[in-house]
C-alpha cells in the first residue's frame, strides 16, 4: 500500500505522546482513536463546522485539516486539558453550564476552546466580537443565544480574577 | 390498558417544578466526556464504508467485488444480493386506503432509486482502508430515466418508479369539511396562491453512526446507534432480520442532535448488522458528511396551491389546498411517507376559525433521498401557506395584517375548539400571544426604525407569524394518521435503592432536551427527595421499558408523565411502609425534604433513606404482603390522545439589500405558550434552537438536485448552516395556558420554534420591499437570487401600479398622484 | 471522508523542497495551510501521491520592504496579513481582503502562497493581488521568475505554475499618498465563499482620479480586471454618481447583469460591490492625500 509511515511525538495537554502514524491519518483520528481523547469531535471533515477545533502551537485550528504527521513536535490543547469534573471546571466551562449554553454537547468542546482563546486575546469582547470569533463554530441546538451569554459571563468571571489556569488532565 | 387520567399528586412542596435548574448532564459535555457512538471502541472491531450509487435511477447489472475482497485489510464485501438473502427490506405501510407500498432494501440489489443509495458494504481494518476498497468495487449500472421532481413524477406519461404502482403517488389524501363551494361562491373576494418550501433537513452536527455486534455464541445482537428511538429501531430490526426482539439490544448513547432525522430505522444499520453476523466481529460505521447529505433523511419539500375565500371585513370563510410533498424514493420507518401530507392536511387552517376547508394532499415518489419528519414536519409548510395567505388577504383589503389575524383567530371563550379537521385545540392564547409579541417584541420601535431607514434609502421590513402546534399526541391521533405502529405512550421504571437514591429508566431518548434534569425535577418532587439523588437513564433497550423515544414534542408530557406515574406508585409504597412504622394512617402522611411526615406535624417523620434501607435489608419491618422492591413501572398516554396544543407568535425585523438580495435578520422575538414549564431554561433553549433552524430553512438551507437527480449540495460549502452572525439574540416571552389534562398542565414545545420563522421572514421581506411595490414572497429559502428577483418584481408591480394610477387620474381629469 | 494514501515529506530547506518537487512534479503537491487542499483530499477530489510540507521553511516567511514594494513570504498566514501593521500600512487592500477569509481558525492556518496557488475564482487574495498589480515570485529547482498577477491566474483552480514550480513570495506595490483602496464582497453568510467580490485601488490627485484598478472575483474562472470601468474612472472627479454609473456598467462589461440567476446574478452583484468599493476607496484616497502621508 502506498503511503509513508512516521513516528511522531507531540505534546498533548502537557503530556508527551509518541505514535506511529500513516501519513494520511488526520489529526482528529490520531487524537480521538490513537490517543483515546474523544472530546474533540468530528462534524464534517472539510473544515466548515468547528467541531474538531483544537489549539495547535498556540492557535485555534481545525484538526480535521491537519495530518497527524504534521503535529510532530507540536503542542496541542484539547478540551481534556480543562476541568474534568463538575467541581473543577474552568470559568469558561462553568459559564457555559450556568447560562445553559449546552444542549446535545457535540459542538461544546470546540465552543469552549474557541472561547478560551478569544478571552485570552480579548478579555472584554463586545457581543459583535464574540459572534465574529465564534462564527466558525456551528451549533444546531441552541441558536447561539445562551452560548453568547455564556461567553459574556465567562469574560466577566475571568476579569474578576477567577483562576483561568487550565487543569491539566493526567 | 393504560389508565386514561393522570392523577397528579399535590405534594406538599413541589419546589423543583418550574425552576430554572442548571442541567445535570452538562459536566460530561463540558469536559469532553460525552459518550457518542464514535467514542465507543469494542474489542476486535472493524470498520465499514458503503459503495454508493452515482446514479439517481438505474438497474444494477453487475457488482464485482474481487479486487476489493482480495485487498489486504478487507474482511468482507456485502452486496445487495447478499443482503436480500439475509434480511427483508424495510417496509412501512400506511393503513390509509390507496396507499402504495415500497420495499427499501438494506443494500440495493437490482435497482437504485436515488443518487447515494448504498449498493455494497465494505468492511476493513479501518475506515481509510474501507474507503480505498470502496473504490475497488466495480459496479455496472444501466441508467434509467430520472424523475427528479414532483412535476416530472406526476406528469401523465411518467413511468411509475415502483413495481406494481399505477402512478408515483405513495398516497393521495382528500379532506372536505363544511361547505367549501358555498363559501367560495359567496365570498367578497378570493385569492389563488402558490407557495414552495424547498428541500432541507435537520443536519445534526453529529452524523449517523452505529456499531453492530453479533455474538454468535449467545445469538444476541447488540446495536449501538445514534438514534432518538432505540426501541423502534429494535422492533424494526427484529422485523427485517427475522430475529425475536428478545435477541436484540439497541443502545443509543449520547446523540449529537437528532431533530427527528435520527428517529428512523436505517438501511445502513441493517447492513452493519448483517456484516457483523458475517464476520463475527463488531462492525462500526460512522457516516461521513457527504453520505449524510446524500442518504440520510431529507425533509420539508412542499408545493402548495392555496385558494382562500374572504369577506370584506377580513374574515376568511373558505380554504382550499392542493399539496404535493416530494417524498423521495422510499417510505421511511416507522413514519411512512404520509407524515408531511397527513399533518398539513390537518393543520393547514392553523389557529383560525375556518369552517369550510378542502385539502388534497399527495405524497409523491421521486428519485431522491427519502423524506422524513424533521422538527415541525408538515407544520412549517402549513404555517407558511396560511400565514402568507392571511397577509395577502390583508393586502387585498388594505387592512392591517394583525387585524386580519384578530378577525380569524380562535378566541379564548371558544376553547376547547374543534377544528374543521377534527383537531381539538384544547386551550391556548392565540390572540393574547399576538398582542404580547407586538408589545414585547417592540413593534412600535421597529416601525420607527423602519421609517428612519427609509428616509436614508434603506429597506427595513417587519414580519410576523403565529401558529398552534399539536404536541404530545398519542393513540387516537396516530390511529387517524394511519401509521403502522401507534406511538401511544411512553414508559418509565422508577426504582429506589437501599440508600434511598432513585434510578429512573425511561423510554424517551434525551439528545439535548435536558431530560436528565427535567425528569429528575419532577420525580424528586413526586417522591419528596433531593434532586441530586435522582438519576435518569435512557437509551438502552436492555435497561429501559418499551416506549417510543423522543420526537413530536412529546417527552415532557408523555415520558415525564410516565415518570411521575411510576414515582407516585413508589411514593405510595413509601407511605404505606411509613404508616406501618409510624403507626399512622396513610392518609395523614406526605413526602418532602427526604422524609415521610405527618401532615401538619413535620417533626413526626421517618427518613426515606431509612425506609429504603429497611425495605431491602430489614424486610421484617415491612407490612404484611408488601414486597421488598421499591420499584414501579408505568406507561402514560395523555388522554384524550389527540394531543395538547401549544401556540406562539413570532415577530422579526430584517434589512433587505435589493441590489444584492442579501437579507440581514436584525431582531427576533417569540411569545411562547406551552402551558406550565418544568424548567423554563430548557424551554427557552428549545425555542432558540427551533427558531435558529427555522431561520436556516427560511434564509439559506436547501438541498439542490439537478435534472439528473444528482445532489449538488453535498458539503457545507454548498449547504449553508446559520452561524453566530446570522442569528440575532432571540427574545422570548412566555404566556401560560395550562393543558387541562396533562401533568401539571404542561404542553410539548420542542418543535415549535421552527414553525414560524419561514412566514415571519417572508412577510418581513415583503414589507421591506413594499415601498418599491407589492410582491408575494412565496418561496423558501430566501436566497439572494430569489430576493433580488422579488425586488425586481416589486419594482415592476410598483411601476405598473403607478402607471395605472396615473392613467386613472388622467382619465378622471385629476392631477397625477405620487406613486405609492 | 478519508484521504487516499500519499507519501509525506518535510524538507529542511527551500532548495531541498524544490529538488523534491522536481523529482515527481506531476504527482506532488505543496502542503502549506491545507485549508483548501486538505478538504479536497478528504473528499478524494485531489489525489497527490506526494505531499511536500513547507510549513516551517523560514525562507518562505517574512515581510520585506524594498523600495516601494512589499514582499511577503508565501507562508504568511491570512491572520497575520489581516493584523500586521506593516501590511495594513503598505498594502491595506491585502489586509482588508485577508480579514474576510473564512473563519478565524481558517485564517490561522491558510497562507498567501497557498491561496494564490489554489486559485479559487471566488477567493479574496487572488483578487486583491490582481487589483494591486502584484508580482508572484515563482521558483523551481531550475531557477526563479516573476509573473504578473494578471497573467498568473489562468482559469478555475489553474495558474501558470509549471508542475515543478512553487510560489515563494508575492511582491506588492506599496500604497502611496493620495491612494485609497477598498475590498467589498458579498457572501451568503459569514465565512462563506464570496458570491462576488470587488477589489479597487484609486489614486487621486488634484481632485481627480488619475489611476484606477478594478478587479473582480467570483464572476469568471479567475479574477478579472474591468478595463472599461477603469477607463471610465480615469480623469474623472470622484462622485457618488460616477461610482453608481461605473458599477452599473460592470454588469454589461463582464456579462449580463439583468438576470437574477447564475452568472447574471453574480455580475449584477459585482457591479453593486464595485460602486461601494469605489466610494470607500475614494474616501480613503482623499483622506490619505489630505494627511499628506
Amino acid at each position: 500500500m502506498a503511503g509513508s509511515r512516521h513516528r511522531v511525538t507531540m505534546r498533548v495537554n502537557g503530556s508527551e505522546h509518541s505514535v506511529d502514524v500513516d501519513s494520511r491519518e488526520l489529526l482528529t483520528d490520531v487524537i480521538r482513536h490513537r490517543l483515546g481523547l474523544t472530546g474533540t469531535h468530528v462534524g464534517c471533515e472539510h473544515g466548515a463546522c468547528g467541531a474538531c477545533t483544537v489549539v495547535l502551537d498556540g492557535s485555534l485550528v481545525r484538526a480535521c485539516l491537519v495530518f497527524g504527521v504534521q503535529a510532530d513536535g507540536a503542542d496541542i490543547t484539547t478540551i481534556e486539558a480543562f476541568g474534568n469534573s463538575a467541581s473543577t471546571l474552568h470559568p469558561v466551562q462553568q459559564a457555559f453550564w450556568d447560562e445553559h449554553g449546552v444542549q446535545c454537547g457535540y459542538c461544546t468542546p470546540g465552543m469552549v476552546l474557541t472561547t478560551v482563546k478569544l478571552l485570552e486575546e480579548n478579555p472584554d469582547p463586545s457581543e459583535e466580537e464574540i459572534r465574529a470569533a465564534l462564527s466558525g463554530n456551528v451549533c444546531r441546538c441552541t441558536g447561539y443565544v445562551f452560548i453568547v451569554e455564556a461567553v459574556k459571563a465567562a469574560a466577566a468571571r475571568l476579569r474578576e480574577g477567577q483562576d483561568p489556569r487550565a487543569e491539566v488532565a493526567p | 390498558m393504560t389508565e386514561t387520567a393522570l392523577t397528579v399528586t399535590e405534594t406538599a412542596q413541589p419546589k423543583l417544578f418550574g425552576a430554572r435548574v442548571r442541567r445535570r448532564e452538562d459536566p460530561r459535555f463540558l469536559t469532553g466526556r460525552g459518550r457518542f457512538v464514535d467514542d465507543i471502541e469494542l474489542p476486535r472491531m472493524v470498520h465499514a464504508a458503503f459503495v454508493r450509487s452515482p446514479f439517481a435511477h438505474a438497474d444494477v447489472t453487475a457488482v464485482r467485488t474481487e479486487a476489493a475482497t482480495t485487498t489486504s485489510g478487507v474482511h468482507l464485501v456485502l452486496t445487495g444480493a447478499d443482503a436480500a438473502a439475509r434480511a427483508r427490506p424495510i417496509v412501512c405501510d400506511s393503513t390509509i386506503e390507496g396507499w402504495q407500498s415500497t420495499q427499501y432494501p438494506a443494500i440495493a440489489a437490482e435497482r437504485v432509486l436515488f443518487s447515494g443509495q448504498a449498493v455494497a458494504l465494505v468492511v476493513a481494518d479501518d475506515r481509510y482502508l474501507a474507503e480505498d476498497a470502496v473504490e475497488l468495487v466495480d459496479v455496472e449500472y444501466s441508467p434509467r430515466p430520472v424523475l427528479s421532481s414532483v412535476k416530472k413524477a406526476i406528469a401523465p406519461d411518467a413511468a411509475p418508479l415502483h413495481d406494481g404502482w399505477g402512478d408515483n403517488m405513495f398516497i393521495k389524501r382528500h379532506f372536505v369539511g363544511g361547505d367549501v363551494e358555498g363559501a367560495f361562491a359567496s365570498a367578497h373576494g378570493t385569492l389563488t396562491l402558490e407557495l414552495t418550501n424547498h428541500r432541507h433537513s435537520g443536519i445534526p452536527l453529529e452524523t449517523r453512526g452505529c456499531i453492530a455486534d453479533w455474538d454468535p455464541a449467545e445469538e444476541l445482537l447488540t446495536l449501538y446507534t445514534a438514534s432518538q428511538t432505540p426501541h423502534l429501531v429494535r422492533t424494526g430490526l427484529a422485523d427485517v432480520l427475522g430475529l425475536p426482539e428478545s435477541r436484540i439490544r439497541v443502545v443509543a448513547p449520547d446523540v449529537g442532535g437528532g431533530f427527528g432525522i435520527k428517529g428512523h430505522l436505517f438501511p445502513e444499520e441493517i447492513a452493519c448488522c448483517l456484516a457483523s453476523m458475517a464476520v463475527g466481529r463488531p462492525v462500526k460505521w460512522i457516516e461521513d458528511r457527504v453520505e449524510h447529505m446524500l442518504a440520510c433523511v431529507h425533509a420539508r419539500e412542499h408545493y402548495h396551491t392555496i385558494e382562500v375565500a374572504y369577506e370584506a371585513d377580513g374574515t376568511v370563510t373558505g380554504l382550499r389546498a392542493l399539496v404535493h410533498v416530494d417524498c423521495g424514493a422510499y417510505s421511511v420507518y416507522p413514519w411512512t411517507a404520509t407524515m408531511d401530507t397527513g399533518m398539513v392536511l390537518g393543520i393547514l387552517p392553523g389557529p383560525y376559525r375556518i369552517a369550510n376547508y378542502e385539502c388534497r394532499a399527495y405524497s409523491v415518489a421521486t428519485n431522491k433521498c427519502p423524506l422524513g419528519p424533521y422538527r415541525g414536519v408538515g407544520r412549517p409548510a402549513g404555517c407558511f401557506s396560511i400565514e402568507r395567505a392571511m397577509d395577502e388577504v390583508a393586502h387585498a383589503l388594505g387592512m392591517d395584517p394583525f387585524e386580519v389575524r384578530r378577525r380569524n383567530l380562535v378566541r379564548p371563550d371558544e376553547f376547547p375548539y374543534t377544528s374543521v379537521t377534527g383537531l381539538v385545540y384544547d386551550s391556548g392564547s392565540f390572540l393574547e400571544s399576538l398582542d404580547l409579541v407586538i408589545e414585547d417584541g417592540g413593534y412600535a420601535e421597529m416601525r420607527r426604525l423602519q421609517a428612519e431607514a427609509r428616509a436614508e434609502g434603506r429597506l427595513l421590513g417587519i414580519g410576523f407569524a403565529c401558529y398552534t402546534e399539536q404536541t404530545a399526541h398519542t393513540t387516537n391521533e396516530f390511529i387517524k394518521r394511519g401509521v403502522p405502529i401507534i406511538f401511544g405512550y411512553d414508559s418509565a421504571i422508577v426504582r429506589m435503592d437501599p440508600s434511598g437514591d432513585v434510578i429512573v429508566q425511561v423510554s424517551s431518548h434525551n439528545h439535548g432536551q435536558g431530560h436528565e434534569t427535567t425528569f429528575a425535577q419532577i420525580v424528586a418532587d413526586e417522591l419528596g427527595v433531593p434532586m441530586e439523588s435522582v438519576r435518569i437513564c435512557f437509551g438502552d433497550t436492555a435497561q429501559t421499558p418499551y416506549g417510543h423515544g423522543t420526537f413530536a414534542s412529546r417527552s415532557a408530557v408523555l415520558a415525564g408523565g410516565a415518570c411521575v406515574r411510576a414515582a407516585s406508585r413508589v411514593r405510595d409504597m413509601l407511605i404505606r411502609f411509613a404508616a406501618e412504622v409510624m403507626e399512622a394512617n396513610p392518609d395523614d402522611l406526605e413526602v418532602g425534604d427526604g422524609k415521610v411526615f405527618v401532615k401538619g406535624s413535620p417533626s413526626a417523620s421517618t427518613d426515606i433513606a431509612d425506609l429504603a434501607r429497611w425495605a431491602y435489608h430489614r424486610p421484617e419491618k415491612l407490612p404484611a404482603q408488601m414486597e421488598s422492591t421499591l420499584e414501579a413501572v408505568a406507561s402514560y398516554d395523555a388522554d384524550p390522545g389527540s394531543g395538547t396544543f401549544a401556540n406562539a407568535a413570532h415577530l422579526c425585523l430584517v434589512e433587505v439589500d435589493p441590489d444584492t438580495g442579501g437579507v440581514t435578520l436584525l431582531r427576533y422575538h417569540v411569545v411562547e405558550d406551552c402551558g406550565e414549564m418544568i424548567n423554563p431554561l430548557v424551554v427557552d433553549g428549545q425555542v432558540h434552537g427551533g427558531v435558529a433552524q427555522g431561520i436556516g430553512g427560511a434564509l439559506m438551507e436547501e438541498f439542490v438536485y439537478d435534472d439528473e437527480g444528482q445532489l449538488l449540495s453535498t458539503t457545507f460549502l454548498d449547504y449553508l448552516l446559520p452561524g453566530t452572525t446570522d442569528i440575532p439574540s432571540i427574545g422570548v416571552s412566555h404566556l401560560c395556558t395550562p393543558s387541562p389534562f396533562t401533568l401539571r398542565g404542561i404542553k410539548g414545545m420542542g418543535e415549535g420554534g421552527s414553525i414560524a420563522p419561514g412566514p415571519a421572514l417572508a412577510s418581513a421581506v415583503a414589507d421591506a420591499l413594499s415601498p418599491l411595490g407589492h410582491v408575494f414572497v412565496n418561496e423558501l429559502p430566501l436566497t439572494p437570487e430569489r430576493v433580488k428577483a422579488f425586488a425586481r418584481a416589486a419594482r415592476e408591480a410598483g411601476a405598473a401600479a403607478a402607471a395605472g394610477a396615473a392613467a386613472g387620474a388622467a382619465a378622471a381629469g385629476t392631477p397625477r398622484s405620487e406613486a405609492p | 471522508m478519508k484521504p487516499p494514501p500519499f507519501d509525506y515529506v518535510k524538507p529542511g530547506s527551500l532548495d531541498e523542497c524544490l529538488d523534491l518537487l522536481s523529482t515527481r512534479p506531476e504527482e506532488s503537491k505543496i502542503l502549506s495551510g491545507g485549508q483548501s487542499l486538505v478538504p479536497l483530499m478528504n473528499l478524494r477530489l485531489a489525489r497527490p501521491q506526494v505531499l511536500i510540507d513547507v510549513n516551517g521553511l523560514a525562507e518562505l516567511t517574512g515581510e520585506r520592504r524594498l523600495d516601494g514594494v512589499l514582499e511577503l513570504g508565501a507562508l504568511e498566514r491570512h491572520a497575520a496579513l489581516a493584523t500586521s501593521p506593516t501590511v495594513r500600512a503598505a498594502t491595506p487592500l491585502l489586509a482588508e481582503a485577508a480579514a474576510l477569509i473564512g473563519y478565524p481558525a481558517i485564517r490561522n492556518r491558510g497562507t498567501l502562497g497557498g491561496s494564490i496557488a489554489h486559485a479559487d475564482p471566488a477567493a479574496e487574495l487572488p483578487c486583491a493581488c490582481v487589483a494591486l498589480g502584484a508580482d508572484v515570485v515563482v521558483r523551481s529547482s531550475a531557477g526563479q521568475r516573476t509573473v504578473a498577477a494578471d497573467d498568473f491566474f489562468v482559469g478555475h483552480f489553474t495558474t501558470s505554475l509549471e508542475p515543478d514550480e512553487m510560489v515563494t513570495a508575492v511582491r506588492l506595490p506599496a500604497t502611496k499618498p493620495g491612494e485609497g483602496s477598498a475590498f467589498e464582497e458579498f457572501v451568503r453568510k459569514t465565512g462563506d465563499f464570496a458570491v462576488a467580490a470587488a477589489a479597487v485601488r484609486l489614486a487621486v490627485s488634484g481632485g481627480r482620479i488619475h489611476r484606477a484598478r478594478v478587479a473582480l472575483a467570483g464572476v469568471a474562472g479567475r479574477p478579472v480586471r474591468a478595463p472599461l470601468a477603469e477607463e471610465a474612472l480615469t480623469g474623472e472627479v470622484p462622485s457618488e454618481e460616477l461610482f453608481s454609473r461605473v458599477g452599473a456598467g460592470i454588469a454589461s462589461e463582464i456579462g449580463d447583469g439583468g438576470g437574477a440567476d447564475g452568472e447574471g446574478f453574480r455580475a449584477g452583484v459585482a457591479g453593486v460591490l464595485v460602486s461601494r468599493a469605489l466610494a470607500k476607496a475614494a474616501r480613503r484616497a482623499i483622506e490619505e492625500g489630505a494627511d499628506g502621508r
